[in-house]
């Protein structure tokens, strides 16, 4: 039976990383290779033992596919083809394969410059990882061989986020990465088409959550912002260079129009030009309806929020600033919190997930004494706020994929089993699909029922329908032919064309049977008789008396002769071909029950 | 788009905390459950209608609201399937079964909240009634006093007590079907003893099981020239074992809001008039109740999408119009902006420990929770 095989790789429960390896109809795929965030040792990144003992990955694998930026999706990518070691093909969008470097970079430096760890790759080995990288267009098919295919599918979530099919002959299936199916304002929805696949791999994470909505997130971020405003204090939003500071910005911007606020905002200069970048990746990877939206408008050029002067973060009085880096590790973002964070009526609102080590993380997580550099201490007396903008899928969401794409079955991977029963239920009894839910680690082998595509010759085709109509009109029209397999193709054909294409003869094979019939006139008057009965009963057939005494009811041949010994028996012979099967039993069974006595 | 967008600029300085979420499919009950878990329940399809308990975002699992709060999502704890529209959700309190009903008929199914090795709300058994006519869906109400039971009825002579595990009868009413068959619109436990009635016509009964004979009556509400329908809320304590020293509310389809004190059920205590559209679709969702932290506070709900709250310490017997101290809108302004007719919301209820919170849910699917501002110049 063909089978999907698919394996979370990754220790326990742990949910902190994606990846996932799935081998269909002979070939082997790793989705996404994510580490995890929360461990400081070897335990972040996959376990790729698990793969192949001593085979190499690159003979192994057929390709990598990486569905977006963040780093638990390719946080371990220059690890496990650097230093593991592989060098096959690479596949994610454009948008990813330009971001992805600079979050590598940016992760690495921290790891390594900051905590000082040496089992880490190096800037060399995120370089050579990217040549590997093959990008690849929305909706594109991809043949990563002459037998594998893939294509990328829209996912919402972050700029250049897709979800993958991997296709081998008619089997295939659905990775969806991160997504979400509510739009909102500079990213639309998931869309899948009607793939029908074998198998939609998703995130069970999200599946429990029903989410607050971006309207109301918003809205917390303004009313945060303002009332630092209000009395007087200064707002710190560090923010990564190519994320959701645009966003950000045009919010403030409206409400700041709106109100009527008189308080600067600043964006920091090192983020214009690489939001110029930012802004140019983007655009090509949205949709027509989106960009009409940012083509009215120049991103930056707005009326409340001016370029940013190192000076400024002196000034009194309220301001907002945007600056990078995101978590407060270096940088400008870090100076200036140093500055401002002494005072109460400041606040800093971190728009992100902050990797350990980083100022970011140690606020985020409580603490208010910080050791600087120089072993200067610092004391927090600012507030500390977290905002989510990271739009996810929910339960909702997962359903209206699945109506979307149709899958046969479904997989959910890093949730607890015996916490998603409801979900899996949910799932079974909507879409009457199974659901599958693997412990990390856990291999799960999905039955697919292939459809294999045979072409039939037409003469063929017309022989069989020509024949007349069976016996028995409920019973279903059995055909023969030969099936050849030849070239990666199937073809049905007559018997006679695979003969002649094998170079074989054809051998015919007869039946013969004996019908004893009680009569004692004479042979061709029981013939005669026979032939009535037969006339009368098979009304749609072709009934004819040779003139030699047989009987042919269509090619099937039935003569008389006395019995050896007994003059009242006679003896039917009745033959056919093994074509004529089942008319010939079905006359012997016929003239076995006898003929009627009043025939003439 | 716009009004939405201008309703939210304007939340900023409503709302304390605005949190709007869609569920699945619409739900007209928000039932509070142990460990400030919250249940909902689909009411609309045939069959496959889920019970969801949910666990709110932390800012709602306390009294106080905390300053750092990524999470503002509701999960989903456990879940199950009812093969019939969930009118109304009751929790058996010390146990971990809860009891619903809803159409065809009057009868009552039982749950059993997960265990701990399975998320899946289990259907466990059926109590059904006799002499079901088959014609409504039993009210119902629960206690754990001298045992967990189910207080059901959907008729004032049908009203029975029932022990929910071992489904015993406990009590059946005494009243004769010529004293009154009305349907019922509510029901409540006073106390282990007491129970109260309230029914579609808005005649309000007290019953002492004790004495199955027995029928308090409160004074009638007003006739109406046309149909009107009336519901009731109480205060209903912790443990449902409070005495009845609160006064009782009852609220009709045309406004009116009429509040007794049941030492003294031969007057009206209060009596206003509220300022609301004439409803529609009839007074299916009409809903009052009590705030629990904030004395004197109620809201009522289900003739538009709004909310009302009121502060019903100024009231008087006069029957003048009384305005509320304020108005949630935000279920008006849905998700998808304009699509079809407005929402109407199915059911409102207080947050049990911050005063000033209210969880309300729409026919849209939608459901809020919101933290309502004190308008200044008003005190309380």
């Amino acid at each position: 039976m063909p089978e999907i095989k698919v394996t979370p790789l990754g220790a326990g429960q742990d949910v902190g990383r994606s990846c996932i390896l799935v081998s269909i109809a002979g070939k082997n795929v790793m989705l996404d290779c994510g580490m995890h965030m929360g461990y400081n040792d070897d335990r972040r990144f996959p376990d790729f033992s698990y793969i192949t003992q001593n085979g190499r990955l690159t003979d192994f694998l057929d390709c990598v596919i990486i569905s977006h930026f963040h780093l638990d999706h390719c946080g371990a990518l220059p690890y496990f083809s650097e230093m593991v070691g592989y060098d096959g093909p690479i596949y994610m969008t454009h948008p990813t394969k330009a971001i992805c470097p600079i979050l590598l970079e940016d992760y690495r430096k921290i790891t390594v410059d900051k905590k000082g760890e040496t089992n880490f790759f190096t800037s060399q080995m995120i370089k050579d990882c990217m040549k590997k990288v093959v990008a690849v267009h929305l909706h594109q098919t991809v043949q990563v061989d002459e037998e594998l295919e893939i294509k990328a599918y829209y996912a919402g979530h972050v700029l250049g986020a897709a979800m993958f099919q991997i296709k081998v002959g008619c089997e295939s299936v659905v990775y969806t990465g991160d997504y979400n199916m509510t739009p909102d304002r500079h990213l639309g929805a998931a869309w899948i088409d009607k793939c029908r696949p074998d198998l939609l791999i998703s995130e069970s994470t999200y599946a429990t959550t029903i989410r607050d909505s971006k309207r109301c997130r918003e809205r917390d971020f303004l009313k945060k912002v303002h009332e630092t405003v209000e009395r007087g204090g200064k707002v710190l939003i560090p923010v990564f260079a190519l994320g959701r500071a645009q966003e950000l910005c045009i919010l403030l911007e409206t409400f700041w129009e709106r109100m009527n606020l008189k308080a600067p905002i600043y964006f920091s200069t090192g983020l214009t030009e690489k939001a110029n970048h930012y802004y140019k990746l983007f655009i090509t990877w949205t949709n027509q309806k989106i960009r009409k939206t940012f083509v009215q408008r120049n991103m930056f050029e707005f009326k409340h929020i001016k370029a940013f002067d190192r000076a400024f973060a002196d000034n009194p009085g309220p301001m907002v600033v945007f600056a990078t880096p995101g978590m407060l590790h270096a940088g400008q973002s870090l100076q200036i919190f140093r500055k401002w964070a002494g005072n109460e009526k400041n606040m800093v609102i971190m728009p992100g997930y902050c990797v350990q080590g980083t100022v970011g993380h140690k606020i985020l997580s409580g603490q208010r004494k910080l050791e600087m550099e120089g072993r200067q201490m610092l004391e927090v007396k600012m507030q500390v706020e977290y905002m989510s903008f990271s739009a996810h899928a929910d339960a909702k969401g997962i359903m209206q994929l699945i109506r979307q794409a149709e899958p046969r079955n479904v997989l959910l991977v890093h949730g607890e089993a015996k916490k998603m029963e409801f979900l899996k239920q949910k799932i079974e009894q909507e879409f009457h699909v199974s659901c599958f839910m693997p412990a990390n680690g856990e291999t799960t082998t999905i039955l697919t029922n292939p459809c294999i595509p045979v072409d039939i010759s037409l003469g063929l085709l017309k022989r069989e329908t020509a024949i007349g109509p069976l016996p028995d009109a409920k019973k279903p029209k059995l055909m023969h032919g030969t099936l050849l397999m030849k070239d990666n193709s199937f073809r049905l054909v007559s018997p006679e064309q695979a003969l002649k294409e094998l170079g074989l003869a054809e051998h015919q094979l007869r039946f013969t049977c004996r019908v004893h019939i009680q009569d004692p006139r004479k042979e061709h008057e029981t013939v005669l008789r026979v032939y009535n009965h037969l006339k009368g009963i098979l009304k749609d057939y072709s009934v004819q008396h040779l003139p030699d005494g047989s009987i042919t009811v269509e090619s099937i041949l039935i003569q008389a002769t006395a019995h050896s010994e007994d003059q009242g028996t006679k003896v039917l012979l009745v033959s056919w071909t093994y074509q004529d099967e089942e008319l010939g039993s079905y006359l012997t069974s016929l003239l076995k029950k006898g003929l009627p006595q009043s025939t003439p | 788009m716009e009004a939405a967008d201008e309703w939210l600029l304007q939340s900023l300085r409503l709302y304390r905390d605005l949190h709007t979420f869609e569920l699945q499919a619409p739900t007209r009950l928000i039932e509070w459950a142990p460990g400030n878990r919250v249940c909902v329940a689909g009411y609309g399809q045939s069959h496959g209608n889920e019970i969801l308990q949910l666990i709110p975002p932390p800012t709602l699992l306390t009294k106080e609201t905390q300053g750092l709060c990524p999470e503002r999502d509701f999960k989903v704890e456990c879940g199950g399937f009812s093969e019939r529209p969930v009118y109304s959700l009751k929790c058996v309190p010390d146990t971990s079964l809860l009891v619903t009903s809803g159409p065809p008929d009057n009868s009552l199914q039982v749950w059993q909240m997960s265990a701990e090795d399975s998320d899946v709300i289990k259907s466990v058994s059926t109590i059904a009634t006799e002499n079901d006519t088959g014609k409504s869906w039993a009210k119902i109400a629960t206690i754990s006093a001298r045992a967990p039971w189910v207080l059901h009825g959907s008729r004032l002579d049908r009203v029975q007590i029932t022990e929910v595990e071992s489904r015993k009868n406990v009590y059946t009413t005494g009243i004769q079907a010529s004293r009154g068959s009305e349907e019922l619109s509510g029901l409540a436990f006073l106390d282990c003893n007491t129970l109260l009635l309230c029914c579609a016509t808005g005649r309000l009964c007290l019953a002492d099981i004790r004495q199955p004979q027995r029928l308090t009556e409160a004074t009638a509400v007003p006739s109406a020239p046309c149909s009107e329908q009336w519901c009731m809320g109480s205060r209903h304590g912790a443990q449902g074992l409070e005495t009845s020293s609160q006064p009782v509310a009852r609220l009709s389809s045309r406004g009116l809001l009429i509040l007794t004190d049941l030492r003294k059920t031969s007057e009206f205590l209060a009596s206003v008039k509220t300022r609301v559209p004439s409803p529609g679709s009839g007074a299916e969702f009409l809903c009052v109740s009590w705030a629990p932290a904030l004395e004197g506070y109620l809201a009522i709900s289900g003739f538009d999408g709004t909310v009302h709250v009121y502060d019903t310490q100024s009231w008087d017997s006069s029957g003048r119009e009384a305005e509320p101290v304020f108005i949630h809108k935000g279920h008006a302004f849905g998700g998808a902006g304009g699509s079809g007719d407005s929402p109407l919301v199915t059911v409102h209820t207080w947050h049990l420990q911050k005063p000033r919170t209210l969880l309300s849910a729409a026919s849209d699917g939608s459901l809020h929770v919101w933290d309502w501002v004190q308008p200044c110049g008003k005190c309380g």
